[in-house]
Protein backbone atom coordinates (compact mmCIF):
# COMPACT_ATOMS: atom_id res chain seq x y z
CA UNK A 1 0.00 0.00 0.00
CA UNK A 2 0.94 3.85 -0.84
CA UNK A 3 -0.38 7.15 0.17
CA UNK A 4 -0.84 9.92 -2.51
CA UNK A 5 -2.15 13.04 -2.39
CA UNK A 6 -4.00 14.43 -5.30
CA UNK A 7 -7.05 17.12 -6.57
CA UNK A 8 -9.74 16.11 -8.80
CA UNK A 9 -12.53 18.00 -9.81
CA UNK A 10 -11.00 20.38 -7.41
CA UNK A 11 -10.94 18.78 -4.18
CA UNK A 12 -8.06 17.31 -2.18
CA UNK A 13 -8.01 13.30 -1.77
CA UNK A 14 -5.87 11.67 0.31
CA UNK A 15 -5.62 7.97 -0.35
CA UNK A 16 -4.06 4.66 -0.19
CA UNK A 17 -3.48 2.61 -3.35
CA UNK A 18 -2.60 -0.65 -4.46
CA UNK A 19 0.81 0.06 -5.90
CA UNK A 20 0.24 -2.04 -9.18
CA UNK A 21 -3.74 -0.19 -8.97
CA UNK A 22 -4.36 1.85 -12.31
CA UNK A 23 -5.47 5.67 -12.02
CA UNK A 24 -9.05 4.46 -13.73
CA UNK A 25 -9.36 1.76 -11.01
CA UNK A 26 -8.58 4.64 -8.41
CA UNK A 27 -11.24 6.71 -9.96
CA UNK A 28 -14.31 4.02 -10.50
CA UNK A 29 -13.50 1.39 -7.77
CA UNK A 30 -12.18 3.40 -5.04
CA UNK A 31 -13.46 6.92 -5.45
CA UNK A 32 -16.97 5.28 -7.38
CA UNK A 33 -16.19 8.37 -9.99
CA UNK A 34 -17.67 6.02 -12.61
CA UNK A 35 -18.16 8.64 -14.98
CA UNK A 36 -14.81 7.86 -16.41
CA UNK A 37 -14.88 4.31 -18.52
CA UNK A 38 -12.69 1.32 -19.44
CA UNK A 39 -13.33 0.14 -22.95
CA UNK A 40 -10.22 -1.82 -23.59
CA UNK A 41 -7.91 -1.50 -21.34
CA UNK A 42 -4.94 -0.59 -23.32
CA UNK A 43 -5.14 2.70 -24.57
CA UNK A 44 -7.04 2.28 -27.93
CA UNK A 45 -10.23 3.67 -27.51
CA UNK A 46 -9.87 6.81 -24.89
CA UNK A 47 -13.04 5.98 -22.93
CA UNK A 48 -11.09 6.01 -19.79
CA UNK A 49 -9.98 9.95 -21.21
CA UNK A 50 -8.95 12.16 -18.23
CA UNK A 51 -7.25 15.60 -18.31
CA UNK A 52 -4.05 15.53 -16.17
CA UNK A 53 -2.44 18.96 -15.50
CA UNK A 54 -3.94 20.05 -18.23
CA UNK A 55 -3.37 16.92 -21.07
CA UNK A 56 -5.46 14.23 -21.77
CA UNK A 57 -4.13 10.43 -20.64
CA UNK A 58 -5.60 7.74 -21.25
CA UNK A 59 -6.10 6.62 -17.26
CA UNK A 60 -5.88 3.22 -18.24
CA UNK A 61 -2.41 3.40 -19.22
CA UNK A 62 -1.40 5.53 -16.33
CA UNK A 63 -0.41 3.94 -12.37
CA UNK A 64 -2.25 5.77 -9.68
CA UNK A 65 0.83 6.73 -8.11
CA UNK A 66 1.96 8.54 -10.76
CA UNK A 67 -0.62 10.93 -10.41
CA UNK A 68 0.79 11.43 -6.63
CA UNK A 69 0.44 15.49 -6.63
CA UNK A 70 -1.55 16.02 -9.56
CA UNK A 71 -4.45 17.70 -10.81
CA UNK A 72 -7.30 15.80 -12.69
CA UNK A 73 -10.40 16.73 -14.27
CA UNK A 74 -12.98 13.99 -14.82
CA UNK A 75 -16.22 14.10 -16.52
CA UNK A 76 -17.67 14.98 -12.82
CA UNK A 77 -15.87 18.19 -12.59
CA UNK A 78 -17.29 19.83 -15.99
CA UNK A 79 -20.97 20.85 -14.71
CA UNK A 80 -21.59 23.19 -11.71
CA UNK A 81 -24.76 21.90 -10.28
CA UNK A 82 -27.61 22.05 -12.75
CA UNK A 83 -25.55 24.66 -15.11
CA UNK A 84 -23.91 22.31 -17.73
CA UNK A 85 -20.56 23.11 -19.35
CA UNK A 86 -20.92 24.71 -22.65
CA UNK A 87 -19.62 21.51 -24.38
CA UNK A 88 -22.03 19.47 -22.53
CA UNK A 89 -25.10 21.58 -24.16
CA UNK A 90 -23.38 21.66 -27.10
CA UNK A 91 -22.85 17.40 -27.23
CA UNK A 92 -26.57 17.76 -26.26
CA UNK A 93 -28.06 20.12 -28.60
CA UNK A 94 -26.06 18.83 -31.58
CA UNK A 95 -27.66 14.80 -30.96
CA UNK A 96 -24.08 14.09 -30.49
CA UNK A 97 -25.05 11.69 -28.23
CA UNK A 98 -26.19 7.75 -28.44
CA UNK A 99 -25.27 4.85 -26.59
CA UNK A 100 -22.95 7.43 -24.79
CA UNK A 101 -19.75 5.14 -23.47
CA UNK A 102 -17.30 7.10 -25.44
CA UNK A 103 -18.83 10.29 -24.25
CA UNK A 104 -17.12 11.38 -20.96
CA UNK A 105 -13.73 11.00 -22.92
CA UNK A 106 -14.83 12.62 -25.63
CA UNK A 107 -15.85 15.73 -24.10
CA UNK A 108 -12.70 15.91 -22.00
CA UNK A 109 -10.64 15.51 -25.33
CA UNK A 110 -13.08 18.36 -26.63
CA UNK A 111 -12.26 20.43 -23.40
CA UNK A 112 -8.61 19.89 -23.01
CA UNK A 113 -8.45 21.02 -27.33
CA UNK A 114 -10.61 23.62 -26.87
CA UNK A 115 -8.92 25.29 -23.87
CA UNK A 116 -5.78 25.54 -25.91
CA UNK A 117 -7.17 26.30 -29.56
CA UNK A 118 -10.76 28.35 -29.08
CA UNK A 119 -11.50 28.53 -32.54
CA UNK A 120 -9.80 24.81 -34.19
CA UNK A 121 -11.00 24.11 -38.13
CA UNK A 122 -12.78 20.70 -38.40
CA UNK A 123 -9.30 18.77 -38.81
CA UNK A 124 -7.97 20.02 -35.97
CA UNK A 125 -11.37 19.14 -33.96
CA UNK A 126 -10.92 15.52 -35.48
CA UNK A 127 -7.11 15.24 -34.77
CA UNK A 128 -8.39 16.47 -30.98
CA UNK A 129 -10.57 13.56 -31.12
CA UNK A 130 -8.44 11.27 -33.01
CA UNK A 131 -7.77 9.45 -29.55
CA UNK A 132 -11.28 8.67 -28.59
CA UNK A 133 -13.30 5.68 -30.57
CA UNK A 134 -16.75 6.06 -31.08
CA UNK A 135 -19.02 3.13 -32.79
CA UNK A 136 -22.54 4.64 -33.13
CA UNK A 137 -22.53 8.54 -34.38
CA UNK A 138 -19.70 7.93 -37.25
CA UNK A 139 -18.50 11.26 -35.56
CA UNK A 140 -19.94 13.85 -38.01
CA UNK A 141 -22.60 15.05 -34.93
CA UNK A 142 -19.38 15.21 -32.78
CA UNK A 143 -17.30 17.33 -34.83
CA UNK A 144 -20.26 19.47 -35.04
CA UNK A 145 -20.78 19.88 -31.32
CA UNK A 146 -17.33 20.59 -30.84
CA UNK A 147 -18.11 23.38 -33.25
CA UNK A 148 -20.64 24.81 -31.57
CA UNK A 149 -19.09 24.45 -28.18
CA UNK A 150 -16.46 26.77 -29.61
CA UNK A 151 -19.28 29.06 -30.35
CA UNK A 152 -20.75 28.96 -27.00
CA UNK A 153 -17.57 28.75 -25.22
CA UNK A 154 -17.08 32.79 -27.30
CA UNK A 155 -20.83 33.75 -26.45
CA UNK A 156 -20.17 32.81 -23.04
CA UNK A 157 -16.55 35.06 -22.83
CA UNK A 158 -18.25 37.48 -23.93
CA UNK A 159 -21.26 37.93 -21.83
CA UNK A 160 -18.56 38.30 -18.87
CA UNK B 1 -53.06 14.98 -37.63
CA UNK B 2 -50.38 17.11 -35.78
CA UNK B 3 -47.34 15.36 -35.23
CA UNK B 4 -45.45 16.39 -32.11
CA UNK B 5 -42.74 13.76 -32.70
CA UNK B 6 -41.82 12.75 -36.03
CA UNK B 7 -40.30 15.53 -37.90
CA UNK B 8 -39.18 17.38 -34.95
CA UNK B 9 -35.69 17.35 -33.54
CA UNK B 10 -35.81 16.28 -30.36
CA UNK B 11 -33.36 16.38 -27.40
CA UNK B 12 -32.52 12.84 -26.93
CA UNK B 13 -33.69 12.24 -22.57
CA UNK B 14 -30.72 9.69 -21.68
CA UNK B 15 -28.31 12.17 -23.12
CA UNK B 16 -28.22 14.51 -20.07
CA UNK B 17 -27.13 11.78 -18.01
CA UNK B 18 -24.70 10.30 -20.25
CA UNK B 19 -22.63 13.73 -20.61
CA UNK B 20 -22.65 13.93 -17.13
CA UNK B 21 -20.78 10.70 -16.23
CA UNK B 22 -24.03 10.10 -14.38
CA UNK B 23 -25.61 7.05 -16.77
CA UNK B 24 -25.39 3.85 -15.00
CA UNK B 25 -24.18 1.06 -17.24
CA UNK B 26 -23.74 -2.23 -15.59
CA UNK B 27 -19.74 -1.90 -15.00
CA UNK B 28 -20.40 0.96 -12.75
CA UNK B 29 -22.79 -1.28 -10.24
CA UNK B 30 -21.49 -1.69 -6.75
CA UNK B 31 -23.12 -3.92 -4.02
CA UNK B 32 -22.14 -4.41 -0.62
CA UNK B 33 -20.81 -7.94 0.23
CA UNK B 34 -20.02 -8.47 -3.39
CA UNK B 35 -18.02 -11.71 -5.30
CA UNK B 36 -16.43 -11.21 -8.44
CA UNK B 37 -16.95 -13.74 -11.48
CA UNK B 38 -14.34 -14.63 -14.07
CA UNK B 39 -15.15 -16.98 -16.84
CA UNK B 40 -12.82 -19.81 -18.20
CA UNK B 41 -12.94 -20.17 -21.89
CA UNK B 42 -11.68 -22.70 -24.46
CA UNK B 43 -8.72 -21.81 -26.09
CA UNK B 44 -9.25 -24.96 -28.62
CA UNK B 45 -11.98 -24.88 -31.75
CA UNK B 46 -12.64 -28.30 -31.26
CA UNK B 47 -11.72 -31.11 -28.49
CA UNK B 48 -13.11 -33.25 -25.98
CA UNK B 49 -12.28 -31.74 -22.65
CA UNK B 50 -11.89 -32.73 -19.18
CA UNK B 51 -11.53 -29.83 -15.40
CA UNK B 52 -9.88 -30.23 -12.68
CA UNK B 53 -11.17 -27.38 -10.57
CA UNK B 54 -9.39 -29.04 -7.42
CA UNK B 55 -6.81 -26.90 -6.92
CA UNK B 56 -8.35 -23.56 -7.85
CA UNK B 57 -10.93 -24.81 -5.17
CA UNK B 58 -9.14 -24.51 -2.26
CA UNK B 59 -7.55 -21.14 -2.90
CA UNK B 60 -7.86 -18.85 -0.01
CA UNK B 61 -10.88 -16.45 -1.28
CA UNK B 62 -12.19 -18.50 -3.66
CA UNK B 63 -16.06 -19.06 -3.35
CA UNK B 64 -17.13 -21.38 -6.10
CA UNK B 65 -16.24 -22.95 -8.95
CA UNK B 66 -19.31 -23.06 -11.51
CA UNK B 67 -18.92 -25.96 -14.31
CA UNK B 68 -21.93 -27.92 -15.97
CA UNK B 69 -22.39 -30.04 -13.25
CA UNK B 70 -24.30 -26.79 -11.30
CA UNK B 71 -26.30 -25.88 -14.19
CA UNK B 72 -29.54 -27.91 -13.74
CA UNK B 73 -30.69 -27.40 -17.72
CA UNK B 74 -27.29 -26.69 -19.62
CA UNK B 75 -28.64 -25.64 -22.95
CA UNK B 76 -29.49 -22.22 -24.14
CA UNK B 77 -29.96 -20.26 -27.47
CA UNK B 78 -31.71 -17.80 -29.50
CA UNK B 79 -33.48 -20.45 -32.10
CA UNK B 80 -32.06 -23.57 -31.22
CA UNK B 81 -30.76 -24.73 -27.82
CA UNK B 82 -27.39 -25.78 -28.74
CA UNK B 83 -25.34 -23.57 -26.76
CA UNK B 84 -23.92 -25.10 -23.37
CA UNK B 85 -24.01 -22.73 -20.64
CA UNK B 86 -20.73 -24.49 -19.57
CA UNK B 87 -19.08 -26.44 -21.93
CA UNK B 88 -19.90 -30.32 -20.54
CA UNK B 89 -17.88 -32.92 -22.67
CA UNK B 90 -16.22 -31.34 -25.43
CA UNK B 91 -16.02 -27.58 -26.54
CA UNK B 92 -17.32 -25.95 -30.27
CA UNK B 93 -14.62 -22.79 -30.76
CA UNK B 94 -12.32 -21.10 -28.93
CA UNK B 95 -14.11 -19.09 -26.11
CA UNK B 96 -16.55 -21.65 -25.39
CA UNK B 97 -17.22 -21.22 -21.65
CA UNK B 98 -15.43 -24.13 -19.67
CA UNK B 99 -16.25 -22.95 -16.24
CA UNK B 100 -17.26 -19.21 -13.71
CA UNK B 101 -15.22 -18.65 -10.98
CA UNK B 102 -16.80 -16.66 -8.17
CA UNK B 103 -14.07 -14.98 -5.62
CA UNK B 104 -13.79 -12.04 -3.49
CA UNK B 105 -11.60 -10.14 -5.34
CA UNK B 106 -10.69 -9.54 -9.10
CA UNK B 107 -7.55 -10.44 -9.09
CA UNK B 108 -8.07 -13.95 -6.89
CA UNK B 109 -10.66 -14.75 -9.67
CA UNK B 110 -8.26 -13.89 -12.16
CA UNK B 111 -5.41 -16.35 -10.64
CA UNK B 112 -7.75 -19.27 -9.78
CA UNK B 113 -8.55 -19.37 -13.60
CA UNK B 114 -4.82 -19.79 -13.84
CA UNK B 115 -5.08 -23.06 -11.06
CA UNK B 116 -8.09 -24.84 -13.40
CA UNK B 117 -6.19 -27.77 -15.06
CA UNK B 118 -7.87 -28.00 -18.81
CA UNK B 119 -7.30 -31.72 -20.56
CA UNK B 120 -8.19 -31.30 -23.79
CA UNK B 121 -8.17 -34.05 -26.33
CA UNK B 122 -8.26 -32.38 -29.74
CA UNK B 123 -10.91 -33.35 -32.67
CA UNK B 124 -10.49 -32.73 -36.37
CA UNK B 125 -12.15 -29.28 -36.81
CA UNK B 126 -13.63 -27.26 -39.44
CA UNK B 127 -13.27 -24.17 -40.53
CA UNK B 128 -14.29 -23.12 -44.33
CA UNK B 129 -18.44 -23.71 -44.48
CA UNK B 130 -18.12 -25.31 -48.13
CA UNK B 131 -16.33 -28.14 -46.76
CA UNK B 132 -18.32 -27.93 -43.38
CA UNK B 133 -21.07 -29.08 -46.39
CA UNK B 134 -19.76 -32.26 -47.24
CA UNK B 135 -20.78 -35.46 -45.71
CA UNK B 136 -17.75 -36.11 -44.20
CA UNK B 137 -16.79 -33.66 -42.68
CA UNK B 138 -16.29 -33.26 -39.04
CA UNK B 139 -20.12 -32.78 -37.04
CA UNK B 140 -19.57 -29.66 -34.34
CA UNK B 141 -23.35 -30.96 -33.34
CA UNK B 142 -23.11 -34.31 -33.94
CA UNK B 143 -25.40 -34.07 -36.88
CA UNK B 144 -25.66 -32.33 -40.69
CA UNK B 145 -23.62 -29.11 -40.50
CA UNK B 146 -26.10 -27.80 -43.01
CA UNK B 147 -28.06 -25.47 -40.13
CA UNK B 148 -30.72 -24.60 -42.77
CA UNK B 149 -31.19 -23.99 -46.36
CA UNK B 150 -33.46 -21.37 -48.35
CA UNK B 151 -34.68 -21.61 -51.68
CA UNK B 152 -36.24 -18.73 -54.10
CA UNK B 153 -37.19 -19.45 -57.38
CA UNK B 154 -39.44 -17.25 -59.75
CA UNK B 155 -39.59 -17.81 -63.45
CA UNK B 156 -37.39 -19.63 -65.56
CA UNK B 157 -33.70 -19.19 -65.09
CA UNK B 158 -32.24 -21.40 -67.45
CA UNK B 159 -34.50 -20.22 -70.16
CA UNK B 160 -33.83 -16.83 -69.45
CA UNK B 161 -29.69 -17.15 -69.23
CA UNK B 162 -30.33 -18.45 -72.88
CA UNK B 163 -31.95 -15.04 -74.17
CA UNK B 164 -29.74 -13.12 -72.63
CA UNK B 165 -26.71 -11.06 -74.53
CA UNK B 166 -24.19 -10.65 -71.91
CA UNK B 167 -23.65 -12.96 -68.63
CA UNK B 168 -21.12 -12.27 -65.20
CA UNK B 169 -20.41 -14.96 -63.28
CA UNK B 170 -18.12 -14.02 -60.23
CA UNK B 171 -18.04 -15.14 -56.84
CA UNK B 172 -17.50 -12.81 -53.55
CA UNK B 173 -16.58 -13.36 -50.22
CA UNK B 174 -17.30 -11.12 -46.89
CA UNK B 175 -15.49 -11.56 -43.65
CA UNK B 176 -16.66 -11.80 -40.27
CA UNK B 177 -16.90 -8.67 -38.74
CA UNK B 178 -16.98 -7.97 -34.63
CA UNK B 179 -19.55 -5.28 -33.71
CA UNK B 180 -16.81 -3.62 -31.20
CA UNK B 181 -19.73 -1.55 -29.36
CA UNK B 182 -17.69 0.65 -26.85
CA UNK B 183 -18.91 -0.82 -23.41
CA UNK B 184 -17.47 -4.72 -22.95
CA UNK B 185 -19.89 -7.01 -21.45
CA UNK B 186 -20.57 -6.40 -17.71
CA UNK B 187 -23.58 -7.72 -15.34
CA UNK B 188 -24.59 -7.82 -11.86
CA UNK B 189 -26.96 -10.30 -9.98
CA UNK B 190 -28.50 -10.68 -6.35
CA UNK B 191 -31.33 -12.14 -4.66
CA UNK B 192 -33.87 -10.16 -3.59
CA UNK B 193 -37.13 -11.60 -1.66
CA UNK B 194 -36.39 -14.95 -3.24
CA UNK B 195 -36.36 -13.46 -6.76
CA UNK B 196 -32.92 -13.66 -8.97
CA UNK B 197 -32.38 -9.97 -10.33
CA UNK B 198 -29.42 -9.99 -13.24
CA UNK B 199 -28.49 -6.31 -14.69
CA UNK B 200 -26.71 -6.76 -17.81
CA UNK B 201 -26.69 -4.62 -21.21
CA UNK B 202 -28.65 -6.29 -23.20
CA UNK B 203 -30.69 -5.88 -26.29
CA UNK B 204 -33.45 -9.47 -25.22
CA UNK B 205 -33.97 -8.40 -21.75
CA UNK B 206 -37.59 -10.40 -21.39
CA UNK B 207 -36.03 -13.22 -23.96
CA UNK B 208 -32.84 -13.51 -21.10
CA UNK B 209 -35.46 -14.07 -18.48
CA UNK B 210 -36.79 -17.07 -19.95
CA UNK B 211 -33.34 -18.42 -20.61
CA UNK B 212 -32.22 -17.92 -17.10
CA UNK B 213 -35.54 -19.47 -15.80
CA UNK B 214 -34.73 -22.48 -18.00
CA UNK B 215 -31.36 -23.01 -16.77
CA UNK B 216 -31.75 -22.57 -13.02
CA UNK B 217 -35.44 -24.29 -13.63
CA UNK B 218 -36.99 -21.49 -11.81
CA UNK B 219 -40.20 -20.31 -12.05
CA UNK B 220 -40.08 -16.99 -14.67
CA UNK B 221 -41.63 -14.89 -12.57
CA UNK B 222 -38.18 -15.65 -9.98
CA UNK B 223 -36.00 -14.14 -12.41
CA UNK B 224 -36.27 -10.62 -12.88
CA UNK B 225 -33.78 -8.82 -15.40
CA UNK B 226 -32.91 -5.09 -15.16
CA UNK B 227 -31.24 -3.31 -18.79
CA UNK B 228 -29.12 -0.20 -17.42
CA UNK B 229 -27.57 2.05 -19.65
CA UNK B 230 -26.65 -0.34 -22.65
CA UNK B 231 -22.73 0.80 -24.05
CA UNK B 232 -24.14 -0.10 -28.21
CA UNK B 233 -24.91 -3.22 -28.98
CA UNK B 234 -25.71 -3.56 -32.96
CA UNK B 235 -26.91 -7.44 -32.39
CA UNK B 236 -24.00 -8.48 -30.51
CA UNK B 237 -26.35 -8.48 -27.62
CA UNK B 238 -29.47 -10.19 -28.45
CA UNK B 239 -26.94 -13.38 -27.36
CA UNK B 240 -26.73 -14.74 -23.83
CA UNK B 241 -23.26 -14.19 -22.80
CA UNK B 242 -22.70 -14.04 -18.72
CA UNK B 243 -26.04 -13.44 -17.90
CA UNK B 244 -27.03 -17.18 -16.69
CA UNK B 245 -23.69 -17.90 -14.70
CA UNK B 246 -24.04 -14.49 -12.99
CA UNK B 247 -28.07 -15.97 -11.61
CA UNK B 248 -26.42 -19.18 -11.15
CA UNK B 249 -23.20 -17.89 -9.15
CA UNK B 250 -26.14 -15.73 -6.80
CA UNK B 251 -28.12 -18.37 -6.44
CA UNK B 252 -25.69 -21.12 -5.32
CA UNK B 253 -23.73 -18.39 -3.29
CA UNK B 254 -26.61 -16.26 -1.87
CA UNK B 255 -24.57 -12.83 -2.56
CA UNK B 256 -24.10 -10.16 -5.14
CA UNK B 257 -21.74 -11.31 -8.11
CA UNK B 258 -20.24 -9.42 -10.68
CA UNK B 259 -18.42 -9.86 -13.56
CA UNK B 260 -16.87 -7.46 -16.23
CA UNK B 261 -15.53 -9.05 -19.71
CA UNK B 262 -11.56 -7.51 -20.98
CA UNK B 263 -12.15 -6.41 -24.68
CA UNK B 264 -10.34 -9.32 -25.51
CA UNK B 265 -12.95 -11.57 -23.80
CA UNK B 266 -15.58 -9.44 -25.22
CA UNK B 267 -14.35 -10.74 -29.18
CA UNK B 268 -14.68 -14.17 -27.89
CA UNK B 269 -18.00 -13.96 -26.18
CA UNK B 270 -20.16 -12.56 -28.34
CA UNK B 271 -21.32 -13.29 -31.89
CA UNK B 272 -20.25 -12.15 -35.23
CA UNK B 273 -21.22 -10.78 -38.62
CA UNK B 274 -21.95 -13.88 -40.71
CA UNK B 275 -19.02 -14.52 -43.76
CA UNK B 276 -21.01 -15.16 -46.77
CA UNK B 277 -19.85 -16.66 -49.99
CA UNK B 278 -21.54 -16.07 -53.06
CA UNK B 279 -21.82 -17.39 -56.39
CA UNK B 280 -23.47 -15.09 -58.34
CA UNK B 281 -24.60 -15.46 -62.32
CA UNK B 282 -26.48 -12.37 -63.43
CA UNK B 283 -27.90 -11.69 -67.01
CA UNK B 284 -29.31 -8.88 -69.35
CA UNK B 285 -30.39 -8.33 -72.75
CA UNK B 286 -28.58 -5.67 -75.03
CA UNK B 287 -30.78 -2.93 -74.03
CA UNK B 288 -29.81 -3.20 -70.36
CA UNK B 289 -32.81 -4.96 -68.90
CA UNK B 290 -31.71 -8.00 -66.12
CA UNK B 291 -33.44 -10.86 -67.19
CA UNK B 292 -32.38 -13.57 -64.93
CA UNK B 293 -30.11 -14.16 -61.80
CA UNK B 294 -28.96 -17.22 -60.24
CA UNK B 295 -27.17 -17.08 -56.74
CA UNK B 296 -25.68 -19.92 -54.07
CA UNK B 297 -25.18 -17.99 -50.73
CA UNK B 298 -23.19 -19.49 -48.08
CA UNK B 299 -23.15 -18.41 -44.37
CA UNK B 300 -20.52 -19.38 -41.99
CA UNK B 301 -22.53 -19.10 -38.51
CA UNK B 302 -19.56 -20.89 -36.78
CA UNK B 303 -20.42 -22.92 -33.97
CA UNK B 304 -23.79 -21.85 -32.93
CA UNK B 305 -26.74 -21.04 -35.38
CA UNK B 306 -27.59 -18.06 -33.15
CA UNK B 307 -30.30 -16.29 -35.76
CA UNK B 308 -28.85 -17.84 -38.56
CA UNK B 309 -31.83 -18.58 -40.01
CA UNK B 310 -33.68 -15.54 -40.04
CA UNK B 311 -29.99 -14.06 -41.50
CA UNK B 312 -29.39 -16.63 -44.57
CA UNK B 313 -32.95 -16.20 -45.17
CA UNK B 314 -32.71 -12.17 -45.31
CA UNK B 315 -29.30 -12.37 -47.16
CA UNK B 316 -31.59 -14.78 -50.02
CA UNK B 317 -34.73 -12.50 -50.02
CA UNK B 318 -32.07 -8.90 -50.42
CA UNK B 319 -30.13 -11.34 -53.27
CA UNK B 320 -31.52 -9.78 -56.40
CA UNK B 321 -30.45 -6.31 -54.68
CA UNK B 322 -32.98 -3.83 -55.15
CA UNK B 323 -33.51 -4.67 -59.38
CA UNK B 324 -36.49 -6.08 -60.72
CA UNK B 325 -35.28 -9.42 -62.18
CA UNK B 326 -37.80 -11.78 -63.96
CA UNK B 327 -36.51 -14.82 -63.72
CA UNK B 328 -34.47 -15.63 -60.25
CA UNK B 329 -32.94 -18.62 -58.35
CA UNK B 330 -31.69 -18.50 -55.05
CA UNK B 331 -30.15 -21.10 -52.39
CA UNK B 332 -28.76 -19.88 -49.61
CA UNK B 333 -27.81 -21.61 -46.67
CA UNK B 334 -26.42 -21.28 -42.99
CA UNK B 335 -23.71 -23.57 -41.91
CA UNK B 336 -21.76 -24.96 -38.71
CA UNK B 337 -17.91 -24.79 -38.46
CA UNK B 338 -15.68 -24.21 -35.33
CA UNK B 339 -15.07 -20.72 -36.14
CA UNK B 340 -16.36 -18.15 -33.83
CA UNK B 341 -20.25 -18.11 -34.03
CA UNK B 342 -21.83 -15.65 -35.85
CA UNK B 343 -25.14 -14.05 -35.22
CA UNK B 344 -26.89 -10.38 -35.69
CA UNK B 345 -25.48 -7.60 -36.82
CA UNK B 346 -26.19 -4.53 -38.11
CA UNK B 347 -28.40 -5.43 -41.35
CA UNK B 348 -29.09 -8.93 -40.53
CA UNK B 349 -27.90 -10.54 -43.57
CA UNK B 350 -28.87 -7.80 -46.04
CA UNK B 351 -25.43 -5.81 -45.46
CA UNK B 352 -23.35 -8.46 -47.15
CA UNK B 353 -25.21 -9.17 -50.49
CA UNK B 354 -24.53 -5.51 -52.27
CA UNK B 355 -20.98 -6.42 -52.27
CA UNK B 356 -22.08 -9.32 -55.33
CA UNK B 357 -25.16 -7.63 -56.34
CA UNK B 358 -23.13 -4.45 -57.13
CA UNK B 359 -20.27 -5.24 -58.17
CA UNK B 360 -22.48 -7.65 -60.85
CA UNK B 361 -23.91 -4.59 -61.99
CA UNK B 362 -21.01 -2.87 -62.36
CA UNK B 363 -19.77 -5.37 -64.62
CA UNK B 364 -22.96 -5.95 -66.25
CA UNK B 365 -23.08 -2.09 -67.29
CA UNK B 366 -19.06 -2.19 -68.72
CA UNK B 367 -19.83 -5.13 -70.55
CA UNK B 368 -22.72 -3.78 -72.23
CA UNK B 369 -21.39 -0.43 -72.49
CA UNK B 370 -24.06 1.44 -70.34
CA UNK B 371 -23.35 3.61 -67.96
CA UNK B 372 -23.72 2.24 -64.84
CA UNK B 373 -25.99 4.86 -63.06
CA UNK B 374 -28.33 4.71 -66.47
CA UNK B 375 -28.13 0.65 -65.73
CA UNK B 376 -29.61 0.93 -62.52
CA UNK B 377 -31.96 3.14 -63.39
CA UNK B 378 -33.71 0.80 -65.97
CA UNK B 379 -34.07 -1.53 -63.54
CA UNK B 380 -34.49 0.03 -60.08
CA UNK B 381 -37.96 -0.41 -58.41
CA UNK B 382 -40.32 1.54 -58.45
CA UNK B 383 -43.55 2.04 -57.16
CA UNK B 384 -45.73 -1.32 -58.55
CA UNK B 385 -42.49 -3.71 -58.90
CA UNK B 386 -42.76 -6.99 -58.11
CA UNK B 387 -40.07 -7.98 -56.09
CA UNK B 388 -38.22 -11.76 -56.30
CA UNK B 389 -40.24 -13.18 -53.63
CA UNK B 390 -43.47 -11.80 -55.17
CA UNK B 391 -44.34 -8.70 -52.94
CA UNK B 392 -45.78 -5.85 -55.52
CA UNK B 393 -43.99 -2.36 -54.21
CA UNK B 394 -46.90 -0.69 -53.58
CA UNK B 395 -46.08 2.19 -51.05
CA UNK B 396 -42.64 4.71 -50.77
CA UNK B 397 -39.84 3.67 -53.31
CA UNK B 398 -37.78 6.65 -53.69
CA UNK B 399 -34.89 4.94 -55.22
CA UNK B 400 -35.10 6.72 -58.83
CA UNK B 401 -34.95 9.83 -56.45
CA UNK B 402 -32.54 8.57 -54.55
CA UNK B 403 -30.10 7.47 -57.40
CA UNK B 404 -30.39 10.82 -59.03
CA UNK B 405 -29.44 12.84 -56.07
CA UNK B 406 -26.55 10.72 -55.86
CA UNK B 407 -25.66 10.96 -59.54
CA UNK B 408 -25.96 14.84 -58.75
CA UNK B 409 -24.00 15.00 -55.73
CA UNK B 410 -21.23 13.18 -57.88
CA UNK B 411 -21.01 15.10 -60.37
CA UNK B 412 -19.80 18.25 -58.08
CA UNK B 413 -17.19 16.64 -56.57
CA UNK B 414 -13.81 16.43 -58.39
CA UNK B 415 -13.05 13.13 -57.54
CA UNK B 416 -16.33 11.19 -57.60
CA UNK B 417 -16.70 11.04 -61.44
CA UNK B 418 -18.54 8.38 -63.13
Amino acid sequence: MKKISLKINGKEYNVEIEKDMRLLDLLRDQLHLTGTKEGCGEGECGACTVIMDGVTVNSCMVLAFQADGSEIITIEGLDKGDKLHPIQKAFLDEGAVQCGFCIPGMVLSAKALLDKKPSPSRKEIREGISGNLCRCTGYNKIVDAIDKASQYLKEEGEEK
Amino acid sequence: MKLEVVGQSVIRVDGLAKLRGKATYPQDLYMDNMLYGKTLRSIKPHANIRLNISKAEKMEGVIKILTYKDVPHNHYGVLFKDHEVFSSTKVRSIGDPLAFVVATSDKIATKALEEIEVFYEDLDAVFDPIEAMQDNAPKVHDKSNIVYKYQLRKGDVDKAFQQCDVIIEEEYKTSMVDHAFLQPEAGLAYQENETFVVCAATQYPHFDQLEIAEALEVPLEKVRVINPAVGGAFGGREDITMQIHLALATKLTGRPVKTIYSRQESFVAHSKRHPLIMKYKTGANKEGKLLAMEATIVGDTGAYASWAINILRKSGVHATGPYEIPNVKVDSYAVYTNNPFAGAMRGFGATQVPIAHEQQMDMLAEKLNINPIEFRLINCFRKGSTTATGQILEESIPLVECIEAVEKSLKQTTQGGV
